[in-house]
């Protein structure tokens, strides 16, 4: 019986000691990144590199809802402030997110880079527990499995945007026979070729699939090689460049009645100067709308430059777009918190909210609402599918989750 | 098929044309100087965003891209060589070459910082209707790049190999010393090696910005062409960085068109070990003439 005793105590006492020692420590929860005055929002995405396109609209998007939101006063009488790292590469993002949550101490993590940084960040986020809101990743790494702090926003998970960009074939009375796909060999665009590939050989339907490098800027062959096999319709999953840069060749090789289908990276008003004429092509945008579409667009387009000074050819994309709703979709679960802020109250909230966005909290409506419950934390399952008519990229419907 | 075969080697042949001009930069840079200038790259970008801003911004008339550049981008090189190389002129080769490739990145990262963009477009010279012969399609601008860029490329072995600008380069190449006991100035011929390989790049951003766009990763993509084809070619050698290009070119076409599309960048890797270990002078060396 002795025997037993002794480690019973000595396990006892140490449960003691520990739960006096947690007692009289601070809770990090409830004290990280929230004062009296302010709540700091941490944010990481590549403001510098081949990824600027999309960290730097990351960056300024949240920037210029915060203005907003802390002009109206801010959320539970706190103005909220923004600290954003710089990092392109995985090591980095991973370096930037731990800085973030570690040393300056947020309250919440936005992770405003593409896929490989979300990516590079997962486990980090998931193991730490602190909120992490997925601007931009598709990537399976940052989505699975479910962690109950991680949250994703406009971004569709690949297989739903594959099916998407497939259903844009059939458009308008669209009859495709053949499906050419011109996939990057870089992260992103595979993962949605392995998404589309899935799909199409569940529909049975005819593909075949070319390759090239990032940043690739000659696609002859494969242009060559997808009219030798008669293709009738051509998905590219790629950037905008490489996307304006293939369909460009393609015409001057007599490639014509072709539909073309781009990826929502490469829907881009940046790629209408390079080709000149691109009226036709399709593609899907992860907002309601394009900019200059509508008067609420056209607004979010002077009150960004006005921010940023100038506007750079190809912005406001849809990068700065998501990064000003998600601002209020954090506001909204801030909110929801009854202003009792710890991370447990604020995932709490924030799995609970519906329809959040912008416009429920007095901004411009340029992003599709949020709606998540406890057990999916995917906010946006809605895509716009786009068409360039007279030079103009517009949405011209809705694509809803399949 | 034929066809076929056709536009993948005029597409080679496009690309082939702008390699080569990159590699005769580099090879006059090189020849008279001693020094692999991986600054290169940069200097090629930033002609190329120099035509975004004459042809697009500025709504010049195209000429003038083609006029202004290569004499704007020649002087920027010159003016670089003179403040940050001249006082590395006395450090050992390691220390020039280190500070050309840190000079191309920090002209590329000045470039991002300033127009924070992905690419900026720049429309083609020329955008009227092909030609079709035998089926092949060939673009206006198509024809343009490969004629208007190998007919500089010829002028200018031309110019190096019968003017004085280019025997008191070719005398420095040979030697230093030699070249300095008959009169010829060490800085001033740098100098001018500098602002000719600068120009050369210079124009072929001009060229290569309607097919390829502006961006930072141009510089990146221009060094690597350019190395690959002057290691080809000869690094020595005017002909051979010319006949280096266009090679690399038309094999990079053709690998992608019959072997694989993911095989077009790694085939002028494997190209480039493969010449450095069977045949290091490269394909088309300089001839060297000895009198005894």
């Amino acid at each position: 019986m002795t025997r037993f005793r002794e480690p019973c105590i000595y396990l006892a006492s140490v449960v003691i000691a520990l739960a006096i020692s947690c007692a009289s420590c601070p809770s990090i929860a409830e004290e990280q990144g929230v004062s009296a005055t302010g709540i700091t929002i941490g944010g990481m995405g590549a403001l510098t590199g081949p990824t600027a396109f999309i960290g730097t609209p990351g960056r300024d998007g949240m920037m210029l809802a915060i203005n907003e939101i802390n002009d109206k006063g801010g959320i539970c009488g706190r103005k909220l402030t923004l600290q954003f790292e710089h990092a392109s590469s995985p090591a980095e993002s991973l370096a930037a997110v731990k800085k973030l949550t570690e040393q300056d101490k947020v309250f919440v993590v936005v992770l405003a880079s593409g896929s490989t940084g979300a990516a590079a960040a997962a486990d980090y986020v998931r193991t730490n527990g602190i909120p992490t809101y997925n601007l931009y990743g598709s990537t399976p790494i940052i989505r699975e499995p479910f962690a109950k702090n991680v949250f994703h926003g406009a971004i569709v998970p690949v297989e739903v945007a594959a099916r998407d960009l497939i259903a844009m074939f059939y458009d308008d009375g669209g009859n495709p026979q053949k499906f050419g796909i011109l996939a990057g060999t870089y992260a992103f665009p595979q993962a949605t070729l392995t998404a589309v590939e899935a799909y199409l050989k569940e529909k049975k339907a005819d593909y075949v699939v070319e390759r090239f490098d990032q940043s690739a800027r000659d696609f002859t062959s494969q242009l060559v090689s997808l009219s030798r096999q008669k293709v009738d319709s051509v998905l590219i999953l790629g950037s905008f460049s490489e996307a304006g840069f293939a369909v460009k060749q393609a015409r001057e090789i007599g490639m014509s009645n072709v539909r073309w289908v781009l990826d929502g990276s490469a829907v881009s008003k940046a790629i209408i100067p390079i080709l000149g004429n691109a009226d036709g092509l399709r593609g899907y945008f992860n907002v309601p709308y394009f900019p200059g579409q509508t008067a609420s667009m056209r607004e979010f387009e002077e009150r960004l430059k006005t921010l940023i000074g100038s506007m750079p050819q190809g912005r406001p994309n849809n990068y700065d777009m998501i990064a000003y709703g998600s601002v209020f979709v954090i506001a909204q679960a801030i909110q929801a918190t009854g202003c009792d802020l710890s991370w447990p109250k604020l995932i709490s909230a924030w799995e609970n909210l519906k329809d959040a966005g912008p416009t429920k909290m007095g901004g411009l409506d340029v992003t599709f609402s949020e709606s998540y419950t406890p057990t999916d934390h995917q906010g946006n399952y809605r895509l716009g599918a786009a068409i360039v008519r007279n030079g103009e990229w517009q949405v011209y419907r809705v694509l809803d989750k399949p | 098929m034929l066809v076929e075969l056709g536009l993948v080697l005029i597409a080679g042949l496009k690309f082939g044309a702008i390699y080569a001009l990159a590699a005769l930069g580099l090879v006059v840079v090189h020849k008279a100087t001693k020094t692999v200038n991986f600054a290169h790259g940069a200097f090629a970008m930033l002609g190329a965003f120099a035509s975004f801003l004459i042809v697009v911004q500025w709504e010049w008339p195209y000429w003038t891209a083609y006029l202004l550049i290569p004499i704007t981008i020649g002087a920027v090189a010159a003016l670089l060589e003179f403040v940050i190389l001249r006082p590395l002129r006395r450090a050992d080769m390691f220390t020039v070459v280190i500070a050309t490739v840190f000079l191309g990145i920090a002209l590329g990262e000045a470039f991002r910082l300033t127009y924070n963009t992905e690419l900026l477009a720049v429309p083609g010279m020329f955008a009227g209707s092909p030609f079709v012969y035998w089926g092949v399609i060939i673009t206006q601008e198509t024809l343009w790049v490969i004629a208007g860029a190998l007919v500089t490329a010829v002028g200018c072995v031309i110019v190096f190999r019968y003017g004085k600008l280019g025997r008191g380069m070719r005398a420095m190449a040979a030697s230093v010393r030699g070249a300095q006991i008959c009169g010829y100035s060490v800085d001033q011929v740098y100098m001018v090696a500098w602002c000719l390989g600068g120009a050369l790049a210079g124009l072929a951003g001009v060229f290569v910005a309607p097919i390829a766009g502006v961006s930072v990763e141009l510089s990146i993509a221009v060094i690597t062409a350019g190395f690959v084809a002057g290691v080809l070619g000869g690094f020595d050698s005017l002909k051979g960085a010319i006949l280096g290009g266009l090679l690399l070119g038309v094999i990079e076409s053709l690998a992608a068109a019959y072997i694989s599309s993911a095989m077009k960048n790694c085939v002028s890797f494997f190209l480039l070990f493969f010449v450095l270990m069977w045949r290091p002078e490269g394909l088309f060396p300089e001839k060297v003439a000895r009198r005894v």
